[in-house]
C-alpha cells in the first residue's frame, strides 16, 4: 500500500478537497480526474443551474454515455413494430443516442426514473466552469458500470414501446463516457432539476 | 524485507489516521488530500453482543420442546460449555437492473377433454437491490453459512475479549458467488417460465465485513453431545443439533403413507371412473402421494437427529432435499434419487 | 501476543493476525502491514476439551447413517492430540484476490484429503505460543514450491497449524479411525461402519402400497376398507417405531 498526495494530473497542483470522492477537480485549471485503477483526466460538463431557484441546490454526477445501436431484429409479442422515437437519431433501425448513467448513491427507483428520464429528453442548459460553491455529490458508480447501466437503458426503451417484448437482437457500442454535473434540488419527493 | 509500512503524509510528514476500506483520507495536519493506492481493504464493522450468557441458555428452553425433538430432552440435556465467538462476514450489496421476457404456458382442458394451451408472453423489469452475507470462514460444525440480520450496533468494545475467527476467504470470489445468487433471485422474482431474452446486470454496491457475535452452547444429552448457537443480537438460535425421538419417526411415516397412499389411490379411482378425466390429473395425484411417502420417509430414516440451520448432513425436510440437489434438480428436470437416500 | 518493531521509533508493536493496519502506542504511527513479501506462521489453538471430543464423537455415530449402535459399542482405543499443518496462500489475480489451500504435509489420516483452513481464532505462531506437549506434525512439503506454481501477485502466504484429535475405536472386530476438528467440532470423517437403509424403505413401500390397495377397495366395500387401513396404520406404526429403535 502506498499513500500518496492528491495532485492534478494536468498542471500538479496539489487538490485540496473535504469530499471522499473518486474524481477529483482541480480548482487551479479546472481538469477533472478519476482515481482507482489507473489516473485519468476526464472530459465533463458542469451545468449552470437557475439562480432564480432559492432553495438548496446540490451538484449531481452523470455519466452521458454515447451509445451507437443496430437492432438486428426485433419481435413483439400483441403490438405492432413502430418507427423509433424520435429523439434516436438515425431513425430505422439504428442509430444513436446519448445515456444519461447517475452516477450518485441513491436508491433504485430514483435511478431508474432519473435514467430514463434524462435520457428520453436530454436537459438542455448552458455551461459554467466551476461549481459555484454548490455541493456536490460523490461518484459511486464507474464509467464501465456506466455501460451496462446505458444497456439496460436500452432495452427498457424497447420494451417501453407497445406490445410485449419477446426477443431483441442488437448490438450496442459505447463511446467514451463524459460526466455531467446537473444541480438538483433535493425534496422529498426526490431530487428536482434545478437548471 | 520488512513487513511493516508507516503511513505518513507524503507532504508535510505527519502522521496519518487510516480505517480500513478509506481509499481517501485528508492529512490532520496540512488538509492535504491523500490517496492509498494498491489494495484498500475492506470496511469493517463489529456488532455489540446484545445477550448475556444467561439469556443463551434460557433460550434452549423453548428449542428443545419445538419440532419433535426427544420428548425427555428438556429433563435429560445438561448444557456443559457456553461461550461467545465473534464470526466474519462479507457483506454485499447488489443492484441488479435488467429484463428477462418470454411466456408462461397454461394448459386448460374442457369437459370433453380436450386440452388447450395457451400462451402469456411476458416483458419483466428486474430492479433491485438486494443484500447478501456469506460466512468468510469456515464454519466448520456451526452451522452458519450467512447472516440473518444486518442490523446492529457496531462497535469495537468487546473485540478484544472475545474470541475472533480469522477470515479465511477472499472477498473477489465471495463477490462472484453473490453476485450469481443475485442474478438467481431476480430470475426467480421475473417468474418468466419460458425464458426467450434476457440481458440483467449485477452492480455490486458494497462490500464490507461484519465480525457477528454468537454464543455457542455445548450441551450433553445421554452421553452425546451437541451443539446450538445463538445470535449474540437478536438472542435467537441460529443453528443447532439435537436428538431426536423414535415415536417422531414412526409417526412420521405412518402418516405419511396413510396420507400418500390414500391420495394416490384417489387419484388412481377418479381415472377409472370417469373416462373423459385428463390423466395429467391423475398423473399429479400420484406423484403428490409419493412425494408425501417420500418426505415422510426421509424424516423416518433421517430424524434420530434434528438439526437447524446451516449444516450440511440434514436430509430430511425442505433444506434437506435442497441439500442434496434434489430441488435443483426437479427444477431442471431431472430426477435421480438414486444413491442419495 | 506477536509483535514487530515500530518503523518510526522502534518500540515493540503487537499486531493480530487479522490486522492489516495497526498504531503504535507510543508514536501514535499508522502501520500497515506488508504481508506479501513474507510468510507466516499460524496456529489455531484447541478449542474443545477431549470429554467433548468423545461425547461429540458419540453423537456423530448415533447418525442416522452410521451402523446401529455405534455410539453405545464403538469402544474407543485411543484418542491423540496433535497439530496439523496446511498452506494457505492470498493472491492477487489479474486485480481480484483469490484464497488457496494446499497441503503441507503428506498424510494418511481420513478426511484431511479435502483442504481447507478450519475457522477459528487464529494466532501467530511464534515463541510465546505455548503447544502444551501437543505434537506438530512437520511440513514436509516446502512453501516455496507453491509460490512459483500459484497465479498472480502474492498477497500473503502463510503455514496454518490447526487442532486435531485422531479418535481410534473398534465396532464389531474392527478398527476404525476418524479425525475431529478440536475447534468447531467438525468431523472429518473417512470410513465408517455404515447402516442399511432396506428395512426403512421396506416398510415405507409396503405401507404405501398397503394403503394405495386399501384406497381403491374403499370403493367397492368403505366398511371393509376402513377397518383393513385401521389395521394398517396399526402394523405400520408399529413396524416402524421397531425399525426406528433397533435397526
Amino acid at each position: 500500500m502506498k499513500v500518496v498526495q492528491v495532485r492534478c494530473p494536468n498542471c500538479s497542483q496539489p487538490i485540496y478537497s473535504k469530499i471522499k470522492d473518486i474524481v477529483f477537480f482541480c480548482e487551479n485549471c479546472k481538469v477533472l480526474h478519476i482515481r482507482g485503477g489507473e489516473t485519468k483526466v476526464i472530459d465533463y460538463e458542469i451545468a449552470d443551474f437557475n439562480k432564480t431557484i432559492t432553495a438548496e441546490k446540490k451538484y449531481m454526477p452523470f455519466w452521458r454515455v454515447w451509445c451507437n445501436f443496430t437492432i438486428n431484429e426485433s419481435r413483439v409479442s400483441g403490438g405492432t413494430f413502430r418507427k423509433m422515437a424520435q429523439f434516436m437519431r438515425g431513425g430505422g433501425n439504428s442509430g444513436s443516442l446519448f445515456v444519461f448513467v447517475p452516477a450518485s448513491e441513491m436508491d433504485v427507483a430514483t435511478f431508474k426514473q432519473l435514467a430514463m428520464d434524462l435520457t428520453m429528453s436530454p436537459p438542455r442548459y448552458s455551461t459554467r466552469l466551476d461549481f459555484g460553491g454548490l455541493q456536490r455529490l460523490p461518484t459511486k458508480i464507474t464509467n464501465g458500470e456506466a455501460e451496462n447501466v446505458s444497456d439496460f437503458v436500452f432495452v427498457t426503451i424497447q420494451a417501453d414501446k407497445p406490445g410485449i417484448l419477446q426477443d431483441l437482437d442488437y448490438d450496442l457500442v459505447c463511446q467514451e463516457a463524459r460526466m455531467v454535473y446537473l444541480p438538483f434540488v433535493v425534496t422529498e419527493s426526490g431530487p428536482r432539476p434545478a437548471w | 524485507m520488512s513487513i511493516s509500512v508507516g503511513l505518513n503524509c507524503p507532504a508535510c510528514g505527519g502522521a496519518i489516521q487510516v480505517a480500513d476500506g478509506e481509499q481517501v483520507v485528508n492529512c490532520e495536519y496540512c488538509g492535504s488530500m491523500l490517496y492509498l493506492e494498491g489494495d484498500g481493504g475492506v470496511n469493517t464493522i463489529a456488532f455489540k453482543m446484545k445477550v448475556d450468557r444467561g439469556a443463551a441458555r434460557a433460550v434452549s428452553e423453548e428449542w428443545f420442546r419445538k419440532d419433535w425433538k426427544a420428548r425427555d430432552l428438556r429433563k435429560e440435556a445438561k448444557v456443559l460449555e457456553i461461550y461467545p465467538i465473534y464470526l466474519p462476514f462479507w457483506s454485499i450489496k447488489m443492484r441488479v437492473i435488467g429484463w428477462i421476457c418470454g411466456y408462461d404456458e397454461r394448459t386448460y382442458s374442457d369437459s370433453k377433454g380436450h386440452t388447450r394451451t395457451e400462451r402469456i408472453p411476458k416483458e419483466e423489469m428486474v430492479l433491485n437491490d438486494y443484500q447478501y452475507s456469506e460466512i468468510a470462514c469456515d464454519p466448520g460444525d456451526l452451522g452458519i453459512k450467512r447472516l440473518r440480520n444486518f442490523l446492529g450496533e457496531s462497535e469495537f468494545e468487546d473485540f478484544g475479549n472475545i474470541p475472533t475467527y480469522e477470515a479465511t476467504t477472499s472477498k473477489d470470489e465471495a463477490m462472484k458467488r453473490i453476485g450469481e445468487e443475485a442474478l438467481n433471485d431476480a430470475r426467480g422474482e421475473a417468474h418468466v417460465q419460458h425464458v426467450t431474452f434476457e440481458r440483467v446486470h449485477v452492480l455490486p454496491r458494497a462490500l464490507s465485513m461484519i465480525y457477528y457475535p454468537i454464543w455457542v452452547v455445548r450441551y450433553g444429552y445421554r452421553e452425546k453431545m451437541y451443539i446450538y448457537t445463538v445470535d449474540g443480537v437478536s438472542g435467537e438460535i441460529i443453528s443447532g443439533r439435537a436428538p431426536g425421538d423414535p415415536l417422531f419417526q414412526s409417526l412420521a411415516i405412518t402418516a405419511g403413507t396413510t396420507i400418500g397412499g390414500l391420495i394416490a389411490a384417489g387419484s388412481l379411482y377418479l381415472m377409472a371412473a370417469s373416462e373423459t378425466m385428463d390423466p395429467t390429473i391423475t398423473l399429479i395425484g400420484l406423484a403428490a402421494g409419493a412425494i408425501i411417502t417420500f418426505g415422510a420417509y426421509m424424516f423416518f430414516r433421517h430424524g434420530s437427529e434434528i438439526i437447524e440451520g446451516d449444516f450440511t448432513d440434514k436430509k430430511y425436510g425442505l433444506g434437506g432435499l435442497d441439500e442434496m440437489g434434489v430441488v435443483s434438480d426437479l427444477l431442471k428436470g431431472r430426477i435421480d434419487l438414486g444413491g442419495r437416500i | 501476543m506477536a509483535t514487530f518493531n515500530c518503523p518510526k521509533c522502534g518500540a515493540p508493536v503487537e499486531f493480530d493476525v487479522k490486522d492489516r493496519l495497526v498504531r503504535c502506542r507510543y508514536c501514535s504511527s499508522e502501520i500497515f502491514i506488508d504481508k506479501s513479501g513474507a510468510g507466516f506462521y499460524y496456529v489455531l489453538p484447541f478449542a474443545i476439551d477431549e470429554t467433548t471430543i468423545i461425547g461429540t464423537f458419540r453423537r456423530w455415530a448415533g447418525g442416522s447413517t452410521k451402523a446401529k449402535d455405534l455410539d453405545k459399542y464403538a469402544h474407543i482405543v485411543s484418542v491423540k492430540k496433535s497439530f496439523f499443518p496446511v498452506y494457505l496462500f492470498k493472491r492477487d489475480v489479474d486485480g481480484s484476490e483469490q484464497v488457496f489451500v494446499e497441503p503441507a504435509a503428506s498424510t494418511t489420516l481420513p478426511g484431511l484429503h479435502s483442504l481447507k483452513v478450519p475457522g477459528g481464532d487464529m494466532v501467530v505462531y511464534d515463541k510465546n505460543f505455548d503447544a502444551k506437549g501437543v505434537d506438530m506434525v512437520k511440513p514436509d512439503i516446502d512453501m516455496a514450491s507453491y509460490l512459483d506454481k500459484l497465479p498472480g501477485r502474492a498477497k500473503e502466504q502463510a503455514l496454518v497449524y490447526f487442532p486435531i484429535y485422531v479418535l481410534d475405536y473398534a465396532f464389531a472386530e474392527k478398527n476404525w479411525r476418524t479425525v475431529i476438528s478440536a475447534t468447531s467440532g467438525e468431523v472429518f470423517s473417512g470410513d465408517f461402519p455404515r447402516r442399511s437403509s432396506s428395512a426403512y424403505m421396506m416398510v415405507a413401500i409396503v405401507g404405501f402400497l398397503a394403503f394405495l390397495t386399501e384406497g381403491f377397495l374403499a370403493a367397492v366395500d368403505p366398511l371393509l376398507a376402513l377397518a383393513l387401513i385401521g389395521i394398517t396404520v396399526l402394523v405400520v406404526f408399529g413396524a416402524s417405531y421397531f425399525v426406528a429403535r433397533r435397526m
